[in-house]
């Protein structure tokens, strides 16, 4: 690089981190406490009336849950976000966004689970179960992040766009039948769904949408370089091969040498000859 | 911009916003109006509607009492104003009150406001100086209103019917 380069770079280096920092310490607290205000919002179908919903206790729960899933699949490397290298108002920061994470958590499942009946609980049932289970799973990054989307479009559409449906006061008669059938089914154990105006659908779906653009703003190391990432993989992969089982550990290093042979013996022949 | 700065804001920023959606989850507001109406409460700028006072007012002369409520109920829509809320309990205790007997639900209606205008009133000590009202003090108000909702012997006392009302 000629001494010529580094003011021209310089400014654009200053930029990017300034803009990285804005993003860190005040797009994604913003993000995640405006899905926290939204999640809970439902607009009462015959008033128009706003009614917020605090988030219930299960929600908390699966929070925990998806809170320890981000750890676990690297979304939130923890060790990288506290650490004593950092000035005590990063860390206090950093902590004020995750515990802002931790509530737009709960509140985007508030926002998906059904507010009465037994819906509510299988809800509740599959988040937990789904998530516990993929505690002991291998998940990176992106897979949790496409796992969560998934997870959370298909909770959204199964309250605001099928149950919704089922329990219009306006239904048809096709939808109150349906809606008959699965209530005589569980002799009524299925309760009452209560039923918001269409706005509750339209904020859900913006708070889900938010959420998730959240997440994928969420560094995983706040200050790593993203130049770094690919040395991050590469450690990922390291250990990743450690956990493999020996049988796999040999495949692995016969594919390796397969494609790497030539490459390798040249840096050990350049190693040598310096 | 200096990494320090966007820290402090960005933390000051978050805690702010963290407060407000604290503020609404607690106050739970219905309306855009009520959460407004909070808000201006909250920053201390909240002041009752006066036309729509006088207007109570006047209904309240000419013993429109349920009207004269519901114009103070617009007028102080946070109920934070301890005169307006000492008026309403006033309107509570005129409509209530009967030569024979009281209308009980009213006059607790009109305990729950004279007490809330007690605790809005500093040092809970209100007075209103209206010389077309026989009632100026707030504790005196409520002294009235809990006598007339209580049952004593002094219901059945033949005399009561000549006892005006204040």
């Amino acid at each position: 690089m000629r001494d010529g380069d580094a003011p021209v770079f310089e400014p654009m280096n200053n930029r990017r981190d300034s803009n990285r920092l804005l993003v860190r310490h005040l797009l994604l607290p913003t993000i995640f406490l405006t899905v926290a205000l939204l999640g809970g919002l439902r607009v009462a179908a015959e008033t128009g009336a706003f009614l917020f919903l605090a988030p219930p206790l299960v929600a908390l729960v699966l929070a925990v849950l998806l809170m320890l899933l981000f750890a676990r699949g690297g979304l939130v490397n923890l060790r990288a976000w506290f650490t004593s290298d950092h000035a005590s108002l990063t860390n206090v920061s950093h902590a004020l966004t995750l515990l802002a994470l931790f509530f737009a958590s709960a509140q985007a499942f508030n926002s998906v689970l059904p507010e009465s009946g037994l819906f509510r609980w299988l809800f509740a049932f599959f988040f937990l179960w789904t998530l516990w289970n993929n505690q002991f799973a291998h998940f990176d990054a992106r897979v949790t992040l496409r796992s969560l989307a998934a997870l959370f479009g298909t909770a959204f559409v199964l309250k605001h766009m099928l149950l919704a449906s089922i329990y219009a006061p306006d239904g048809g008669w096709l939808k109150r039948l349906a809606g008959a059938l699965v209530e005589g089914v569980t002799q009524g154990t299925f309760g009452v769904q209560e039923s918001f105006a269409p706005a509750t659908g339209y904020i859900s779906f913006f708070t889900l949408a938010l959420y998730v653009l959240g997440l994928i703003l969420v560094p995983s190391a706040p200050d790593t370089d993203e130049r770094d990432a690919p040395q991050h993989e590469a450690t990922s992969l390291v250990s990743r091969y450690r956990q493999l089982p020996d049988g796999e550990r040999a495949l692995l290093r016969e594919e390796i040498l397969r494609t790497e042979r030539g490459r390798l013996e040249d840096e050990i022949h350049s190693t040598r000859t310096d | 911009m200096q990494p320090n700065l966007i820290k402090s804001v960005g933390v000051a920023w978050t805690l702010l916003y963290a407060a407000f959606v604290i503020w609404i989850y607690a106050t739970a507001p219905r309306t855009f109006n009520e959460a407004t109406t909070g808000a201006s409460v909250v920053a201390g700028t909240y002041a009752i509607d006066e036309a729509r006072f006088r207007a109570a007012r006047e209904l309240f002369g000419r013993e429109q009492y349920a009207a004269a409520r519901d114009e103070w109920t617009r007028a102080d829509p946070a109920m934070r104003d301890a005169r307006t809320q000492f008026y309403i309990a006033y309107a509570f205790y005129r409509e209530g009150w009967g030569r024979v007997y009281n209308d009980d639900a009213l006059f607790k209606q009109g305990l729950e406001s004279i007490e809330r205008a007690i605790r809005l009133s500093p040092e809970g000590a209100l007075r209103v100086d209206d010389p077309e009202l026989k009632i100026h003090s707030a504790a005196e108000l409520k002294a009235e209103l809990q006598q007339g909702a209580e049952s004593s012997l002094g219901d059945l006392n033949p005399l009561k019917i000549v006892r005006e009302r204040k």
